[in-house]
């Protein structure tokens, strides 16, 4: 029994003080280097992070380096099989300048060509057109390579600048009606309720139809007539759980303005949803703009958009499939990046998630 | 409940209105003219074309004038196909349309079902991956760009199916409309897939799941009586997105393949700018989507009693 005396000496100070114990022995992490983190994990959205910086950069030289313009025609060089270099010599890949072998109902075959080589009826003498189009021409002889680029650029630039507009009118429209409450927001969100019932493919189709001419701000515009609904009341119901918050009160009592209290504190702090918003609003009207261009209501011509592209390509579909299948890869494989980037946010930014 | 819903249908009226008066305003704006050939015309015939349809009137009668006759249903006489009413117009071209749009939301809600609860019962194997896999890619490939795949490899590379979807005598054919049916269906697919998916995850993570293993309840039962029962519940929450992207969709791939449906008659009435046509369209597929919504919101509370309801989200 003796030995189970517990003396002072049996214990020794290891060197743990209060000081230690606050210590913090990781760097600290700000939210979106947390964020970061996560969404690097997320292989998904970085294959989708990749391919939409590969595709912005395309859209963005391709048309520039391409030595075609959009707009330049050729009737001599219409409806031209897509033929790259290095490429032409495989002949399972689509890129030989050689048309399909096609069999009509009779059952008569007509044998692939090569379309790059005309023959001169009389003389028999073959000239051979030594330049190149990636993705074909089509039937005014205008190289589809620079117009898909093209388009794409016009599509995303639609896209951004309505993404843009929408942030801006939905997050000051949702944040006065957060934040003031009362009156303001019982007229601002009636208001709301009652617009938001609207189709918005409806709408986008109704203000379209009122502009004769259609360029990228007028189609981004029509895109945003009730495209700003989302992003408002998403701003208003994290403004209204923010509000009554100890900093909220602190920044009051330092004698901030309502104004700089809801742009400098309370937005900044909603910045991880309305991020995802946005990345959800880019692919959404991407594919509206190309909608509207399917039914004639898009771009107007020289101009071109993915969907305007999409549209002649299925005009034409039997005869030179081509002109369909590049524009559609391109608009598909767009907005999937696009999706797959706004998913991959929505789980890192979205603090519900985190285990 | 019952303010709820008499709310909802006030707002609904409200919506409804502002559509048509935009509608109305947006056609006085349009340029061009409905009336072909126009500068054959004497200044007498266009006069008297005008009177006809009441175009020579004070817009702010006009205005009321239609709003009198939209509220009884009555859209007006389209300029386009001459002495026919556009409420006439839309209820010949409706029948199609619902076909091919019932088609495809029974086909993607099956194929979605089974996708959604297949992946959460193998929660992270393959079969899992795949259906998030398609689920995304649905969702992002345009129904237009699909059906126009689908029709060129299909239809023209491989002669499955017919090109367009009606016969000789311009009669809808069960293959012809196979294709259109299955571009529609796969954003109605990917969300169900989708939404099943996380439903029934949740739902077969929950207590009452653990109980009902405790309790030795074979698998088949607990995953067809518990599991998915409950799991469908808030799946009913994406008719309303669905049934917009249906409509949408129709537009688009009603032309493409042919079909005589509303969206091929809207489209068409956009080109040849028929007013009434295109104002009366307009208003009609409101009013559905608008009820569609309301009708699946209201549904929703009385199925699920778990939710309330009240005062909506203020």
């Amino acid at each position: 029994m003796e030995n189970r005396k517990i003396s002072p000496e049996m214990f020794r100070v290891v060197g743990a003080t209060a000081s230690d114990a606050e210590k913090i022995s990781r760097p600290s992490l700000t939210f979106w280097h947390d964020a970061w983190i996560r969404l690097k994990k997320n292989k998904g959205a970085i294959v989708g992070l990749i391919i939409t910086i590969i595709l912005i950069l395309l859209a963005i030289f391709a048309p520039m380096l391409s030595p075609y313009k959009y707009s330049d025609q050729d009737l001599r060089h219409a409806n031209l099989p897509p033929k790259v270099p290095g490429l032409e010599k495989i002949s399972w890949l689509p890129f030989t300048g050689y048309s399909a072998e096609k069999v009509d109902t009779r059952g008569i075959k007509t044998p692939a060509r090569d379309m790059y080589v005309t023959e001169n009826m009389r003389t028999g003498e073959k000239t051979e057109y030594k330049k190149y189009h990636y993705f074909g021409t089509d039937d005014l002889g205008r190289d589809l390579w620079t117009r898909v680029w093209t388009g794409a650029r016009v599509s995303l630039s639609i896209a951004v600048i309505a993404a843009i507009i929408d942030f801006l009118i939905g997050v000051t429209y949702g944040g006065i009606s957060g934040f003031f409450g009362g009156k303001i927001d019982i007229i601002l969100q009636r208001i709301v309720e009652v617009i938001y019932g609207i189709p918005y493919l409806i709408v986008v189709i109704l203000f379209r139809i009122a502009f004769e001419k259609a360029g990228i701000v007028t189609l981004a515009l029509a895109m945003t007539v009730t495209g700003w609904i989302g992003m408002s009341r998403l701003v208003r119901g994290q403004i209204l759980k923010l509000k009554n918050q100890e900093f909220v009160m602190a920044a009051q009592t330092l004698g901030a303005s309502n104004m700089s209290i809801i742009f400098k504190h309370l937005i900044p702090n909603t910045l991880g949803p309305i991020i995802i918003s946005i990345m959800f609003t880019i692919p959404a009207a991407i594919f509206a703009e190309a909608f509207l261009s399917f039914i004639g209501l898009g771009i107007s011509p020289p101009l071109a958009s993915l969907g305007s592209l999409v549209n002649d390509g299925i005009k034409s579909l039997t005869f030179t499939p081509y002109k369909l299948v590049f524009p559609a890869t391109v608009i598909s494989v767009m907005i999937l990046s696009f999706n797959l980037i706004a998913d991959g946010l929505r789980d890192a930014l979205d603090p519900k998630m985190r285990k | 409940m019952l303010r709820y819903t008499i709310q909802r249908v006030i707002y609904m009226i409200l919506t409804l209105i502002v559509i048509a008066t935009a509608t109305f305003f947006l056609m006085k704006l349009l340029p061009g003219s409905p009336f072909r050939n126009q500068e054959k015309l004497t200044p007498e015939q266009i006069q008297m074309l005008n009177k006809t349809y009441n175009l020579d009137k004070p817009v702010v009668e006009q205005y009321f004038a239609y709003m009198g006759k939209v509220a009884k249903g009555d859209f007006g006489v389209s300029f386009q196909f001459k002495n026919r009413s556009v409420t006439k117009l839309i209820s010949t071209r409706i029948g199609p349309s619902a076909q091919l749009g019932l088609q495809a939301i029974i086909l993607g809600t099956i194929i979605g079902i089974t996708l959604g609860i297949a992946a959460a019962l193998r929660h992270n194997s393959w079969i899992d991956y795949g259906a998030t896999m398609i689920a995304v890619a649905g969702v992002s490939i345009p129904s237009f760009v699909f059906a126009g795949l689908l029709q060129y490899f299909l239809s023209v590379k491989w002669q499955l199916f017919p090109v367009i979807a009606t016969n000789s005598e311009n009669q809808l054919t069960f293959i012809g409309l196979a294709l259109p049916t299955i571009a529609l269906s796969v954003f109605v697919t990917s969300t169900t897939a989708r939404y099943m998916r996380t439903e029934m995850l949740e739902v077969m993570g929950s207590d009452y799941i653990v109980l009902a293993k405790a309790k030795g309840i074979s698998y088949f039962n607990i995953v067809f009586k518990h599991g998915i029962r409950n799991a469908l519940i808030p799946v009913i929450t994406v008719i309303g997105p669905m049934a917009v992207n249906i409509m949408t969709g129709s537009l688009v791939i009603e032309r493409i393949f042919g079909i005589p449906g509303l969206g091929d008659q809207f489209v068409n009435s956009i080109y040849t700018n028929d007013y009434p046509t295109i104002m009366g369209t307009t208003i009609f597929y409101s009013f559905l989507l608008i009820s569609i919504i309301l009708i699946v919101d209201l549904l929703y509370g009385v199925i699920d009693p778990r939710i309330r309801v009240a005062g909506g989200n203020k």
